[in-house]
């Protein structure tokens, strides 16, 4: 009886209402998470692990040598070469393929880079449309390589010291 | 022999050695495995690369395993302090100059530096000054050098020396300016060549022709017969997602040890060739049509059919490559003799079939190979092993090596990597006539008979002092061959060449042997692939056409299983009218030239020797069956299905196998009671004049090494070899140029059959005076006519 008288007296005065927008009101005035994303972005380590990239020299030249290190060490089979001869004698690919569903990012193909080629970026955010798209090219690897080198050099960079 | 026995100590084990044995052979034996590059164990002890370094007790310093002959008691330590030390040691000295550049050379993951810089390198290098650099040469379209990485070993040097014959590479200068380069800047000749690959432990010498296409770890393994010569040469190709990519060795003592002929090896780069047919096609008013399997193979019953209503079924004839496997060359009989037509024939090169009813059941070299190298004596008519099958030739070599007398009746010389005696022969009648004379030499010699139909021939002939010598060789040899070579069988006195040679054998009481071009003549034989034999050698009891014969009167249609008649026929220009002017030329074939795609109708995509289950016989009558080692190129067939399925639309019964082993099971059965044996009795010979001087310019005529078989053919590595490149010259003796005013001529006009064809001329004097040398097989000689014959020629 006196149970119920409680639980009719709560329901008249809102108590509930009152006691969840104690929490509303708390989060109003605190300290804000949420990030406009994308055009705010949450600070990200130099170690992340994002999408793949491939690099080049100073020179334009791409570092890739063909080697198949990458292919070899990685866990979720997610990178196909061809290699051939390139017309000036040096061994290049003609086909870098990252299959992106596949991928664990581990990042076990940067480590294993003789050269630094294959480098994992900071960049996380990409979507695909159609299917297919997920298997990433040589090509579009060398564009990513461009667009971030400077992010790329200045992360391998500072952490050298701890490799 | 017990003497021999020595008992040694190795790491605490107790071991039987034999005298004459170095450690390292015994630790082999025993599975201790002890560091090494220079050593190799068909190669002579050079010992210089000190890997090896054991501890050998009560020797102050430590001992190479490779050049330490085992003494009874002795006590060795493989893996003690000091050995360690001292292995230790080399290794850093081998790595002071050895770049690191692993990741791009095509030898990482299988190179022996590699491996025991892991297990004795140290992690970091003490060696701060600059690394040598040596400068590459190109030594020719199959082999690729990055000399920088050589480590001095010299088994290159000494497998050029003491196997290939040839002193192709060598090494200048001393320690660090030790340099490994051919004498003369020129490719490598020798047909063995690509062994260096193998045989150099590190990256310097490497297949040209794979250069980074592929890393080893990727490649999956698959063991195959050699498709190309009738040794049958083992060897694995490997693949990259079901592509072939290589082809290396598969060590078999008892028939090519650890080598491969390049042939072999670099055929493989062929299979692929841009003339290589994708899918079924028929051609309609002059137009390829690209069809499905059900279509192209319903077209193909039709035209046979209406073939075989309107004009019989003798007029059709088939044609079959000597390299086909065994259960192709079954099923494809079977096939014929099914729809009435006994016109099946694998011999296109042949030209004399007289003797075809009394000839042995299958060619045979008439002993093992092993035993050839210890021979005492061979008499080789026509043919040259070196070039047509590498492998014998190396076993004639060693057997040369030992001393025994090796001596070769041919229409020309060849450039030999051993001692040898040759006899040059201009015409088909006078290479007959030596042989007689050889046989009179031994008859009288013997006092034995000779077969009736050789008398007549041998009271003609004089014997001379060649012949004298070479009869006497035999003779006092206990262990001879004759061999006729897989060259002999383009004489058009063939059947001759076989009473003789069988004869001289006889007479010396020697062994005979026969081979033939391709891979499985002797399996082509037993299957019934011959007009007038069924499997096993069982008479046809209405032989049909032999291949010159069905070519000479021309068939309405034909089926073509994997054979190019323009090109590989005696007669190619015969065999190419026929071709046009056939009803139906139905082609089952790997590729289509432009020259096939003008005469036939239907092409039938085959898949090539990589890519089907088989069978090989091999001369010595050893049956050696594989796997397919590829994926199938688009959408191709193995040939045993695709003659199954037409068997089975032509209502031929009884050949429903469901896998080719199922097929060489049944063959095995009925060949069991088959023992091969050379021996010709009773041989019929055709009359002949060899009385009559032909005083014209004649042809002479050989089957270049690389342009054995289609895929050979389609290799463009082995096509931009030396021997790759003279197949398609015409070669003359410079007196017989300079007759002919063609002495400072770069090309000649040749003009065989009416048919008038040019080609680039060399002079060489290998050539017997009075002749004119034209490959056969060669592209480009579709015109042309009988391989051996009249020949006009004229400067252009
Ligand atoms: S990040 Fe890991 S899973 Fe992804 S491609 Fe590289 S090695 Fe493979
Ligand atoms: S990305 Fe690096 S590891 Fe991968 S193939 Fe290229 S060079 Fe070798
Ligand atoms: S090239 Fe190779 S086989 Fe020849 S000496 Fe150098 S390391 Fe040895
Ligand atoms: S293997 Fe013994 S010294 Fe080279």
């Amino acid at each position: 009886m006196k149970r119920r008288l409680i639980s009719w007296l709560k329901s008249f005065f809102f108590w509930e209402l009152f006691q969840g927008l104690r929490v509303t009101g708390r989060y109003f005035f605190a300290r804000k998470f949420t990030i406009r994303f994308p055009e705010e972005r949450t600070p990200k380590s130099p170690r992340y692990r994002g999408l793949h990239a491939l690099r080049r020299y100073p020179n334009g030249e791409e570092r890739c040598i063909a080697c198949k290190l990458c292919e070899a060490v990685c866990p979720a089979l997610a990178i196909t070469i061809d290699s051939e001869e390139r017309e000036d004698g040096t061994r290049r690919t003609t086909r870098y393929d990252i299959d992106l569903f596949k991928c664990v990012y581990c990042g076990f193909c940067e480590e294993a880079c003789p050269v630094d080629a294959v480098v994992l970026t900071r960049f996380h955010d990409f979507h695909f449309e159609e299917r297919g798209q997920q298997v990433i090219r040589k090509l579009d690897l060398l564009k990513l390589g461009d667009r971030f080198e400077e992010e790329i050099a200045t992360d391998r960079q500072t952490e050298s010291k701890y490799r | 022999m017990t003497d021999d026995i020595i008992t040694i100590e190795i790491d605490g084990r107790t071991l039987q050695a034999r005298k004459g044995q170095t450690v390292i052979q015994v630790a082999d034996e025993a599975g201790i495995h002890i560091p090494r590059f220079c050593y190799h164990k068909k190669l002579s002890v050079a010992a210089n690369c000190r890997m090896c370094l054991v501890e050998m007790e009560k020797a102050p310093k430590p001992v190479a395993a490779c050049a330490t002959p085992v003494m009874a008691g002795m006590k060795i330590k493989t893996r003690s302090e000091q050995a360690r030390e001292a292995q230790k040691g080399v290794m850093e000295f081998l790595l002071i100059n050895h770049p690191l550049d692993c990741p791009i050379c095509d030898q990482g993951g299988e190179c022996e530096l590699q491996d025991l810089a892991l297990g004795y390198g140290k992690d970091v290098s003490r060696f701060t000054e600059a690394k040598r650099v040596v400068f590459d040469e190109d030594i020719g379209p199959l082999v690729s050098t990055d000399m920088t990485r050589c480590i001095h070993c010299t088994r290159c040097v000494r497998f050029g020396e003491e196997i290939a014959g040839l002193r192709e590479l060598g090494a200048t200068g001393r320690g660090e300016n030790m340099r490994i380069g051919t004498y003369v800047k020129k490719a490598m000749a020798s047909e063995l060549s690509g062994n260096v690959i193998d045989v150099c432990p590190v990256g310097a010498l490497n297949n040209k022709p794979y250069r980074f296409s592929a890393r080893t770890w990727e490649l999956s393994q698959h063991a195959v017969i050699s498709p190309h010569d009738c040794v049958g040469s083992n060897f694995y190709l490997h693949t990259l997602r079901g592509k072939v990519q290589r082809a290396v060795p598969r060590e078999n003592e008892a028939i090519n040890e650890t080598w491969l002929a390049d042939r072999d090896r670099f055929s493989c780069h062929g299979i692929y060739s841009e003339q290589r047919i994708a899918q079924p096609q028929l051609k309609e008013r002059g137009k390829w049509r690209k069809v499905s399997w059900d279509e192209a193979i319903e077209v193909t019953v039709e035209r046979l059919q209406s073939v075989i209503a309107s004009r019989g079924s003798e007029t059709i004839g088939a044609l079959i490559s000597p390299s086909a496997t065994l259960e192709e060359h079954y099923l494809f009989q079977c096939l014929l003799r099914g729809i009435g037509s006994s016109n099946i024939d694998h011999r296109l090169q042949q030209c004399d079939f007289s003797h075809d009813e009394t000839m042995p059941v299958a060619p045979w070299l008439g002993m093992d190979l092993n035993a050839v190298e210890n021979l005492q004596a061979v008499l080789i008519v026509g043919g040259n092993p070196r070039k047509d099958q590498p492998l014998l030739g190396h076993r004639l070599r060693k057997a040369a090596l030992r001393g025994a007398a090796i001596m070769y009746v041919n229409h020309r010389a060849y450039d030999l990597n051993h001692l040898a005696e040759q006899y040059l022969a201009a015409t088909c009648d006078d290479l007959v006539i030596q042989l007689a004379a050889i046989a009179k030499a031994l008859m009288q010699k013997t006092n034995r008979a000779v077969p009736d139909a050789l008398q007549g021939l041998l009271e003609q002939v004089e014997v001379d002092e060649q012949q004298k010598t070479i009869a006497e060789n035999l003779h006092k040899a206990d262990r001879a061959l004759v061999l006729i070579g897989s060259q002999a069988s383009l004489s058009p006195l063939y059947s001759y060449i076989v009473a003789l040679s069988h004869c001289i054998a006889s007479l010396a009481s020697v062994s005979f042997g026969t081979i033939h071009i391709g891979a499985n003549a002797t399996g082509a034989c037993l299957a019934g692939a011959l007009p007038h034999r069924k499997v096993a050698g069982t008479a046809d009891e209405q032989p049909g056409l032999s291949a010159h014969k069905m070519l000479q009167s021309a068939r309405r249609a034909y089926l073509l299983f994997n054979v190019e008649p323009e090109l590989e026929a005696w007669d190619t220009a015969t065999a190419h009218r026929a071709m046009h002017e056939a009803e139906a030329i139905i082609a089952i074939s790997n590729f289509a030239s432009p020259t096939m795609r003008e005469y036939a109708d239907i092409l039938l995509p085959l898949a090539s020797f990589a890519e089907t289950d088989g069978t090989y016989i091999n001369a010595e009558g050893r049956w050696q069956s594989f796997t397919a080692a590829a994926k199938i190129q688009d959408d191709a067939q193995p040939g045993w299905k695709i003659l199954r399925l037409l068997a089975d639309r032509l209502n031929v019964s009884d050949l429903a196998f469901n896998s080719a082993a199922a097929i060489s099971k049944v063959l095995r059965e009925q060949c069991r009671n088959v023992v091969l044996n050379n021996t010709v009795a009773n041989i019929k010979l055709p009359q002949h004049d060899f009385s009559a001087h032909n005083r014209r310019l004649q042809r002479i005529a050989d089957i270049p090494i690389y342009s054995t078989d289609a895929v050979v053919r389609r290799s463009l590595p082995l096509q931009q070899t030396i021997d790759g490149m003279e197949a398609d010259k015409a070669s003359i003796h410079p007196q017989t140029a300079a007759e002919y005013k063609l002495e400072t001529s770069e090309y000649v006009s040749v003009t065989q059959n009416g048919n008038t064809i040019e080609f680039s001329l060399q002079l060489n004097e290998a050539i017997p005076e009075g002749c004119i040398w034209i490959g056969l097989g060669v592209p480009g000689t579709e015109a042309l006519g009988p391989a051996f014959g009249d020949i006009e020629v004229s400067a252009s």
